[in-house]
């Protein structure tokens, strides 16, 4: 627990909050505003709401949040000294890698529990909707967060790999690109191997958008978990494997 | 000196695969146009009459998305290696100032998103011609469209050296990448208004074919918007680049 302790002290003063809140207040505002101008009422209500901001939301703008996230989370290591006193220390790669791993999920899911609240004021606040969000909404969050583990392991490798912030990013925005074909292509079995159209789906689950059938069902959800926590799996041990052939350098 | 400057950022980006991310930008726009376009009705349909229009709309809709958060990637791995390696005191000891260094890296840079911009246009329009659009190539739309989405790319891209150069932690430069990324490819549904007051807009008021009332259409984009934007960016780079010189740190 040390490790993953330590890696919370470490983001706690990093800039990592402002990605945590701007990333889905701007997309609820995106969606509020094209609403508003549009001159449309949500007709469905909430369901039109979370719609316009969470579907675009997981075609890119969560995937590069979460590759931001990771790069920032590995930047410190890479300066100054910091990456041979993490060669040097005692800490096991496995710990080092679950740690930076455990923190940027952490950080994702904080992001989604963001994204609800928005959703919930913007309905209240700007459209005046009537009672709260339908109980389903905080299912598929919980099932968006889950998604969002696996895409935090593998960015957080790429970032351990990589010492260029900006690169992890790139990969992230080229797997959200790959993710957007797959999904356009209805290739929902295929979406389950790769991490980026995991949480692509899982973003869409309920709306009936690209692959998703419109229902919202537990298996679903389930196998959506299901698929998260076998490829975390996999990407944290092959993480952990790389670092731990990694050495010191000059 | 300014063309051995130059050329010293080119052969900075090899090891920097300023290619591979060229090479994405490229990948990523042509690629979700083409997708969008051959899934398009009018391109779906075996019968109907394939025509420019599908393809114009669609390089609307991804370019805006793949074009921002890439940009600043380009531009934070070209400036960040001079916060890391000690850059900016190196160049300066050689005679080159900091603002000036920004300007040769925009210049550098500039030279391969131009020409990634040209080579998205025309790999759509081979793609076109390869998929049998009968009519003759609107020359004009497609030059006026891919010249104000230069024009843009090339503003962005200026603000993202200077954004990377300013703030050492990259979070800030990329962060702007996405939110702009978000912002261009939702300003096509903003009133033009609201999208002139945002650089990222500028890629929906240079929108060159698009639906109106469910019928896809020629729209004929004024482009003197984005020249404004060209030349205010040009303005403002060059002041914020001589500000740089005058920094101490």
């Amino acid at each position: 627990m040390g490790a993953v302790r330590a890696e919370f002290l470490k983001v706690k003063r990093s800039l990592s909050w402002v990605v945590v809140l701007l990333l889905p207040v701007a997309l609820v505002l995106v969606g509020t505003v094209n609403t508003v101008v549009s001159g449309e009422r949500p007709e469905e209500g909430w369901h039109t709401l979370w719609l316009r901001s969470v579907v675009l939301y997981g075609l890119f703008p969560l995937t590069v949040g979460i590759g931001v996230l990771a790069s920032l989370v590995w930047r410190v290591e890479h300066r100054g000294g910091n990456w041979n006193a993490l060669m040097g220390g005692p800490t096991p790669a496995l710990r080092i890698v679950a740690a930076k791993a455990a923190v940027v999920s952490a950080l994702a899911a904080a992001m989604q529990g963001v994204m609800l609240a928005a959703v919930v004021l913007a309905g209240k606040l700007v459209f005046a909707l009537p009672g709260l969000p339908p109980g389903r909404y905080v299912l598929i969050s919980a099932v968006i967060a889950a998604a969002c583990v696996p895409v935090a392991v593998l960015q957080s490798g790429l970032s351990m790999l990589m010492r260029s912030f900006a690169a992890p990013v790139a990969m992230a925005f080229l797997g959200a690109a790959g993710a957007i074909v797959l999904l356009m292509l209805g290739a929902g079995a295929a979406a389950s191997a790769l991490p980026y159209a995991l949480v692509g789906r899982a973003t869409q689950l309920g709306t009936g958008t690209f692959a998703d059938t419109g229902a919202l069902t537990l298996g679903g959800a389930a196998s959506i978990a299901g698929a998260a926590a076998l490829l975390t799996g996999v990407l944290i041990a092959a993480s952990a494997l790389l670092l731990d052939r990694t050495d010191a350098r000059a | 000196m300014i063309g051995r400057a130059v050329a010293n950022e080119f052969a900075k980006m090899r090891g920097l695969r300023v290619a591979a991310v060229a090479g994405t930008l490229i990948a990523c726009t042509a690629g979700l146009s083409l997708l969008t376009a051959v899934t398009a009705p009018a391109f779906a349909d075996p019968a109907g009459e394939r025509s420019w229009e599908p393809l114009l709309a669609s390089m609307a809709l991804a370019v805006p998305l793949a074009s921002p958060v890439l940009l600043a990637v380009l531009a934070s791995r070209q400036v960040d290696i001079e916060h890391r390696g000690g850059g900016w005191l190196l160049s300066q000891t050689s005679g080159i100032t900091p603002g000036r260094l920004c300007r040769i890296k925009f210049a550098a840079l500039g030279c391969v998103v131009s020409a990634a911009t040209a080579l998205q246009s025309l790999l759509l329009i081979g793609a076109g011609v390869l998929l049998g659009v009968a009519a003759p190539v609107p020359v004009g739309a497609w030059a006026g469209y891919t010249a104000s989405v230069a024009v843009v790319n090339l503003v962005l891209l200026a603000l993202h050296v200077l954004v990377s150069a300013r703030v050492d932690n990259q979070l800030v430069g990329l962060g702007l990448g996405v939110l702009g990324s978000v912002l261009a490819a939702t300003a096509t549904g903003l009133p033009p208004w609201l999208a002139h007051t945002f650089p990222w807009g500028y890629y929906a008021l240079a929108t060159a074919a698009d639906y109106r009332d469910g019928a896809l259409v020629m729209l004929a984009p004024d482009h003197s918007a984005v020249a404004a934007l060209g030349a205010a960016g040009a303005a403002l780079f060059l002041l914020a680049t001589a500000l740089f010189d005058r920094r101490e740190d």
